[in-house]
């Protein structure tokens, strides 16, 4: 029972941080229906750098956020005007391509500057744990998933009680109706490609302290995030929130009670099955077009 | 179709042109035919490393061991009297380029010498190319089973073991241990890796056979970035050693969930994650090391020949950085192959290949001798990290300090 | 040289270039590092010129595609292994493996459009890792497989395989020319440019596009096993890489896809600079940024790839002669003959030919057809008018099968087809116009023209879509309409008006019985609207009925009879024209008050 529980605890807690990692995958096709692959790179470059920052001055690699989700937000609006929104209006695959391409490019980066070797911050209290009865609560972990909810929590808050918020969620319900009322596309669009690289700025930095990283590392985050976003609904946040809480619950779950070697080949026959059967994810809703 | 005539005559000239210059080209001698020693021009050794990609970091630091061998030698001399030239391709981690580069070197660039490059991954294709066309291959990594089950002739692991007899050494320690000490149960924790996995499986049955208990055992995929279901299940288990088939950033995440959930094994065991001196000790924590056994297949302190002038020339080389175990296979594989060609004193590979597979090379990695399918017949180093350092405490010839940490003390 | 003249520039590049590869090797027989770089290209080429048949031709984006490689290698080394067969004998059993694979989970993935695809395809990919690495009873897990080498002498030793490459690129290319040659080639490009229009001109989407991705994997599955001997090794990482996936991708994009030669010219650019970074790149780079650099320039600044491009450039610098409708070709040519040449002889009996009854469609909580019941009699030209927005494109869409019904039946000829899909009403002899004509704006006119399928016999879709019967009725069809001359033009090209008349002549081309046209009249000049409304009525005194939906009263008073109104989704009224004139319904629902009868000249 203690170890259901223990398991338990733990699928929260990584669910909660992959909740935060996938939050910025979704809101980026919800606005623009960009798959954006580059997110995973997005979160080891930010790991790498939180890492260095780490090394060079000690501040604490998930406090390191507050310096890094503003990096990311620049970079993303830099990289939506200047690369993404070339491509508006053309095919969804081309899309997943260009980002791809960007995915390398920054593995490549990481690759030329920092090498090709594995890292991890490890602050005073990545090995400590919180113990509550026969349960142990791994600190880096407990702090991750705080940090991750207050970071949703805002984000919640931003999308749903700004003006801009209520733009952003009103282009990715229906974007004509929007420009109709006088939303800027394009600064809508931008806004929420650096607000969703604004996550991953979050989610990198958590990252570098509970996972070992190296520059390819970016393939393994991405069919994660994919996983959970397609679970959860491509474009619904609630959705993208809940995918990640039950693929954290069965991680730890199926690595407690189950087989590990072909945990993986399930993640993916569910990506398969949930799109082929309900491609919409367990919450988002079925759009106009895609009825067509 | 909106096709014009125009140019069709010059097209045909172009064709023309081009096949006049094929015909040109077409030169060079059969690839069976070597080419005539000649004695005045250096020696050329063709190497093909992973430089980038995948596995650019065990390509940077075999380039580095290959290179401090070259400089010795030619300083010494030489070999067979000539100064010995390296000519090193990068294959990027790729099967297909290092397939193309090692054909090149042979067929083109008519090295008289090749050495191996990384990986078994990359030897697998790299050798098969070098029994083709009859050449010594000698190679400082690739010790999987599969390697020498293809009755290759010319092929030769610059390693004192393979896979399944990396461990041995740890299972000679547990047996030589008093009775009481003896773990009594142990967890079997390992990547799904070719190298990792037939390690920790022949560990598995010949503690087995001794009569240690298994209470766990589980093979986890290469990209698993959570260790901490694993850390508490054999938690909950409790076992005396924790035997874990770790490639690295597996060992170090399963050091920190344990550590996390506070289980501390009497012993534990790793295959090759605790080797990585620097990123190991840095990704667990310097604490957190002591008493971890590990294999390993050379040690910077260890007593072999030539191996402090090694480490030496090394440092001297490139800055002050300590050698890395890859740097030394590769120049272990180097003065392989020089022996080879000392003793039959020609460049003939036949020979040499002959000559290996009948006697015993002394190395900086300690003697080693093959069996004919290029097997090697020796065993590993059992490592240990005492007092933040690695140390080499079995076989007791090889041994760096006599003082073994038994039972490890709890992570700090 | 007369004959030489005849074949297309390219085609004759692409012949002397073969002519130059086959020669190369017995010319210069001795070096077998460049041919071992050679080899590597063919094999890119060939899965580029495969990827092309799904992702170029239909427009599926497969960024799995290596995994095809992987299974026709396992096939072939699992093979060898057992029985000790050379995997050179046994390489094409790994295309048939490939094809199993490909249509078992091709009639599930395909399914899903866009990057939903594409997502699955790399799912599918790294699925087949994971089930390589696991199986150990089959593929030997992660140690993977080695293979003998090969029989030959050292001498000749990459020589075999280069032929061997050479022959299946060679297969691949010709195999890719056959299938665009076709109507299956032309159903194909239909479903890239508009899915939804080429079901409803009885392109049977599934089974073409399960098809597509089989022929897309057979030649990369038997290259495989050429590849694992080539190799002597294979294990689930190397065997089903995604940066492989990506290579394929990009030299498809580069080259152009779509195009015959564009993907082999990309897949040969691709594999000798990649072979130049290694020889003269020096260590320093990486090849991961260099490859990521390409693929993001490519797809912002190259979409097209450089054979298209270059193709558009030229086409450019010599512009052909610009042409205007044939009006008068169109006003004197026989039409009834042409059209009439598929139709049965039976003579029209009267009857019901076309039934909906209580049919409904709701979106969300508008209803949009409510209840509503339509009769179109055998022979007739039936009105269908009505306010905007009073449900009648979305009747069309329930009866062609563009949309699903929510509850009623839908009986055409005596047989219900309202569970039926587009096409098989396509097959039927149900065709339709669309309100915005809805051409495949890529394909030449001609193009346009052939890709209507009749029936869904294999027969029909394999038939020869540029020369023979089909291009000939094709071409009789456009001069019907009037634009015989425009045949070769891009369908894009056209006027709005002149697009309205090939989608005409696209429907003639599925024989059909009843024909919906959606607004036949918008943007279409005067002289030739009394062209078509001849054409329909000479079409009509041949046997076909139509349904047609009209905002021009006058035009519909004087063709049909009878005519439906409708409004707020059902039939308010129906009756001859006459009557609906004077229907105090009709005025007060659609035509308003100021509306007369004496306006009708107006």
């Amino acid at each position: 029972m203690a170890q259901f529980v223990q398991a338990l605890a733990l699928g929260v807690l990584i669910g909660g941080i992959y909740a935060l990692m996938a939050s910025g995958l979704t809101l980026i096709f919800g606005v623009l229906r960009i798959v954006n692959i580059a997110q995973g790179a997005f979160l080891i470059l930010v790991a790498t750098f939180t890492w260095w920052l780490w090394r060079a001055t000690g501040l604490d690699p998930i406090l390191a956020s507050v310096i890094t989700a503003p990096l990311m937000f620049g970079l993303g609006w830099v990289l939506y005007r200047f690369v993404i929104s070339r491509i508006r209006g053309q095919a969804a695959s081309m899309s997943v391509l260009l980002t791809f391409g960007l995915a390398l490019v920054i593995e490549g980066v990481l690759n030329i500057v920092t090498g090709n070797r594995f890292r991890s911050a490890t602050p005073a209290y990545f090995e400590e744990s919180f113990r509550l009865g026969d349960i142990l609560l791994p600190k880096a972990q407990v702090y991750g998933f705080l940090a991750a909810v207050a970071v949703l929590g805002g984000l919640y808050l931003v999308l749903t009680r700004t003006w801009t918020g209520r733009a952003i969620r009103a282009t990715s319900q229906n974007p004509s109706a929007a420009a109709l009322v006088g939303i800027g596309a394009t600064a809508t669009a931008a806004l929420a490609f650096a607000l969703g690289s604004a996550s991953a700025g979050v989610g990198g930095s958590i990252l570098s302290v509970l996972y070992p990283f190296f520059p390819a590392s970016h393939y393994d985050w991405i069919s994660r995030l994919l996983g959970i976003v397609v679970l959860g609904g491509m474009g619904s946040l609630p959705g993208a929130l809940c995918g990640a809480l039950i693929l954290g619950l069965a991680e730890t779950l199926t690595a407690t009670y189950g087989s590990l070697q072909w945990s993986t080949l399930v993640f993916y026959l569910v990506i398969m099955v949930v799109l082929l059967v309900r491609p919409q994810g367990l919450f988002g809703a079925r759009l106009r077009e895609d009825a067509a | 179709m909106i096709e014009k005539s125009v140019s069709r005559r010059s097209v045909l000239a172009a064709s023309l042109a081009a096949t006049l210059s094929i015909g040109l080209a077409a030169c060079g001698s059969r690839p069976s035919e070597k080419a005539a020693s000649d004695t005045d021009k250096p020696l050329v050794i063709g190497i093909s490393l992973p430089l980038t990609g995948d596995f650019s970091q065990p390509g940077t630091e075999a380039k580095r061991g290959y290179e401090v061998w070259a400089d010795q030698i030619n300083k010494a001399g030489g070999l067979l009297g000539r100064q010995v030239q390296l000519k090193i391709v990068d294959d990027a981690s790729n099967q297909d380029t290092v397939v193309s580069d090692y054909t090149k070197l042979i067929t083109q660039d008519k090295v008289d010498l090749l050495l191996g490059t990384f990986s078994s991954l990359l030897n697998y294709a790299a050798s098969a190319v070098a029994e083709k066309n009859q050449m010594v291959f000698v190679e400082p990594a690739g010790g999987a089973p599969n390697m020498f089950t293809r009755g290759f002739k010319y092929l030769f692991f610059a390693q004192p073991a393979t896979a399944p007899h990396q461990a041995d050494v740890f299972v000679d320690w547990i047996k030589s241990l008093p009775e009481d000490q003896k773990p009594k149960t142990a967890a079997y924790p390992t990547q799904d890796d070719p190298f990792a996995a037939p390690v920790i499986e022949s560990m598995q049955k010949q503690l087995e056979a001794l009569g240690v208990q298994t209470v766990y055992q589980s093979t986890y995929p290469a990209d698993t970035t959570n260790f901490q279901a694993v850390a508490q299940q054999m938690a909950a288990k409790k076992p005396d050693l924790i035997a874990q088939g770790a490639v690295f950033e597996d060992g170090v995440g399963l050091v920190r969930s344990l550590k996390q959930l506070q289980y501390s094994p009497k012993i534990m065991f790793q295959t090759s994650a605790p080797s990585n001196a620097g990123q190991y000790s840095s990704g667990v924590g310097v604490g957190s090391t002591e008493g971890v056994f590990y294999t390993v297949s050379w040690h910077q302190d260890a007593k072999t020949p030539k191996n402090a002038e090694f480490v030496t020339d090394y440092k001297a080389k490139f800055e002050n950085a300590d050698p890395a175990e890859d740097a030394a296979d590769a120049y272990a594989a180097a003065e392989v192959l020089a022996a080879g060609v000392t003793a039959v004193g020609a460049v003939d590979q036949a020979k040499i290949a002959d000559w290996l597979h009948a006697n015993e090379v002394t190395t900086i990695l300690g003697p080693l001798s093959w069996e004919a399918t290029g097997e090697p017949k020796g065993k590993f180093l059992l490592g240990q990290w005492q007092s933040g350092k690695a140390q080499v405490v079995a076989p007791a010839e090889a041994a760096t300090t006599q003082n073994v940490v038994n039972p490890k003390p709890d992570w700090k | 040289m007369n004959f030489l003249r005849r074949i297309p520039r390219q085609h004759l590049i692409a012949g002397i270039v073969l002519l130059l590869l086959v020669l190369y090797p017995v010319v210069n027989p001795w070096q077998p590092y460049p041919q071992g770089v050679m080899l590597i290209a063919f094999l890119l080429a060939i899965q580029a010129s495969s990827w092309n048949i799904i992702s170029g031709y239909a427009g599926y984006i497969s960024l799995g595609h290596s995994m095809f490689l992987g299974l026709g290698s396992y096939t072939a080394a699992i093979i060898a292994l057992h029985t000790g067969v050379n995997p050179l004998w046994v390489a094409p059993l790994g295309g048939v493996t490939a094809v199993v694979i490909a249509i078992v989970f091709g009639s599930v993935v395909l399914r899903t459009r866009g990057h939903a695809f594409v997502i699955i395809t790399i799912a599918l990919l790294l699925s087949a890792q994971i089930v390589a690495t696991n199986w150990d009873g089959l593929t030997n897990g992660s140690d993977g497989i080695t293979l003998e080498l090969p029989f030959w002498s050292a001498d000749f030793q990459n020589i075999p395989f280069y032929y061997a490459f050479l022959i299946l690129l060679v297969l691949t290319v010709l195999f890719s020319a056959w299938i665009a040659r076709t109507k299956f080639g032309t159903g194909l490009i239909a479903i890239r440019e508009d899915e939804g229009k080429a079901a409803s001109i009885g392109v049977n989407t599934t089974v073409f596009k399960i098809l597509a991705y089989a022929a897309s994997s057979f030649f990369i599955g038997a290259a495989g096993g050429v590849y694992a001997y080539y190799q002597t090794f294979l294990n689930p990482v190397g065997a089903f890489a995604i940066l492989g996936s990506v290579l394929i991708v990009l030299s498809a994009l580069l080259g152009g896809r779509g195009s015959l030669y564009g993907p082999v010219i990309g897949a040969f650019i691709v594999s000798l600079v990649n072979e130049a970074a290694t020889v003269y790149g020096g260590s320093t780079q990486s090849r991961v940024l260099i490859l990521g650099l390409i693929l993001v320039a490519v797809v912002l600044f190259l979409p097209a790839g450089l054979l298209p491009t270059l193709q558009a450039a030229w086409r450019k610098r010599h512009p052909v002669e610009t042409k205007y409708t044939d009006q008068t070709g169109a006003l004197s040519h026989q039409t009834v003959a042409v059209v009439r040449e598929r139709l049965p002889d039976a003579p029209v009996t009267p009857g019901p030919l076309l039934e909906v009854r209580g049919v409904s469609k709701r979106f969300g909580g508008l209803v949009a057809v409510d209840n509503a019941d339509l009769t179109v009699e055998r022979g007739s030209i039936t009105a269908l008018i009505g306010p905007n927005g009073s449900g009648k494109t979305t009747l069309f869409n329930l009866i062609t099968g563009n949309m699903p019904v929510d509850s009623g039946t839908i009986t055409f000829n005596g047989k219900r087809i309202e569970k039926l899909a587009p096409w098989t009403r396509g097959h039927l002899g149900l065709g339709r116009t669309f309100q915005v004509t809805r051409l495949f704006k890529d394909m030449t006119v001609l193009q346009n023209v052939v890709a209507p399928l009749p029936d869904g016999r294999l027969r029909t879709m394999f038939a020869d879509a540029v020369s023979g019967h089909e291009a000939a009725r094709a071409r009789d069809l456009l001069g019907v309409v009037g634009l015989a001359r425009f045949a070769d033009q891009r369908a894009g090209e056209l006027s709005y008006g002149q697009q309205k008349l090939v989608e005409l002549a696209q429907v003639l081309m599925l024989s059909p019985e009843l024909i919906l046209l959606d607004e036949p009249a918008g943007g279409v000049n005067p002289s030739l609207l009394g062209r078509l409304t001849g054409v329909i009525r000479e079409l009509n005194q041949a046997g076909v009925t139509f349904l047609v939906v009209e905002h021009n009263i006058p035009l519909v008073l004087d063709l049909c009879d009878p005519v439906h109104v409708f409004a707020r989704g059902s039939c308010i009224a129906s009756g001859p024209p006459q009557q609906i004139r004077e229907d105090p319904v009709v005025l007060d629902a659609y035509l308003g008050d100021d509306w007369r009868p004496q306006d009708a000249h107006a």
